[in-house]
């Protein structure tokens, strides 16, 4: 089962995948994305890092070349999130580039024939204008490209709306 | 509590005006200068109806204050959603609602 979790900043949206996967079976694994730069990075990790904190969760960081990882074993898998895939391949040197889009959703596609769940974290940054220019476009025109084609291809989509569960597709279970 | 969120000008303060009792709006502006967001969000539901402006959903701010004071306005929406009774969603002036139901207007 493929399913899409997406919301805003502090949305809550982190929080609602990792109650999904509690619910789904064991083994859990977390795809960890994020390339830590600064202290706002680290913070950003350890808080996280906390939620997860006795849960049960293994994690792998996978900030690159999520079409070449294999899974130490099934079960349920969280990957969080496409916003940093999206910029670690189009920006980091030994990224895809220009064909990040494309890498990331072999990559979801690898990942979700490893395991019985894949739930997807990713990123609303579509509302705050319509006016962008270069690197903040081609980074807008990637990210919408991955969320709408996961969004196609998965069987749940939810957005999450100050810490509440809203159904686009599928049903909570 | 009733909690009213929402794009900038959707018509969350005219929707909540048919409510009646004590009102606070937009208090998406008073997350980032909060000791203690928990502290505050208790605070603010001690009103009927609290309306604030979603601002999560734009590209991530460059300035570090501006990305603490995006984070610091969202987590206090989470915080007030939980503590709500009932929890409506404005979309060019129309209401949806996400948790519970309407109070009588």
């Amino acid at each position: 089962m493929l399913t899409l979790v997406i919301g805003g900043a502090a949305s809550g949206k982190s929080a609602f995948a990792e109650s999904l996967c509690l619910r789904a079976p064991l083994p859990r694994t977390y795809l960890a994305t994020m390339q830590v730069w600064d202290a706002e990075c680290a913070a950003r990790v350890a808080k996280h890092r906390a939620m997860r904190a006795e849960k049960q969760f293994d994690t792998v960081e996978c900030p690159l070349h999520l079409d070449r990882l294999t899974l130490p074993r099934r079960g349920t898998v969280l990957l969080e999130d496409l916003g940093n895939l999206a910029a670690n391949e189009l920006y980091d040197p030994d990224g895809a580039g220009e064909n990040a889009a494309a890498a990331i959703l072999h990559g979801i596609e690898n990942i979700a024939q490893q395991c019985e769940n894949l739930i997807l974290v990713s990123n609303e940054v579509f509302s705050g204008g319509a006016d962008y220019a270069g690197d903040t476009d081609r980074y807008l025109r990637t990210l919408a490209a991955v969320n709408n084609a996961a969004a196609a291809r998965a069987d749940a989509v939810v957005r999450v709306v100050c810490g509440i569960p809203v159904y686009y597709k599928g049903s909570e279970r | 509590m009733l909690f009213i969120t929402g794009p900038l000008y959707s018509g969350k303060r005219t929707y909540a005006q048919k409510f009646g009792g004590r009102q606070i709006y937009e208090v998406q502006t008073r997350a980032a200068d909060a000791a203690n967001l928990a502290v505050l969000a208790d605070e603010l539901a001690a009103c009927d109806v609290v309306t604030a402006t979603e601002v999560g959903g734009g590209v991530v701010p460059i300035d570090p204050a501006d990305r603490a004071a995006r984070e610091a306005a969202g987590r206090l929406a989470c915080l007030l959603a939980a503590r709500a009774d009932c929890v409506v969603q404005m979309f060019c002036g129309l209401p949806t609602v996400l948790k519970g139901e309407l109070p009588e207007c």
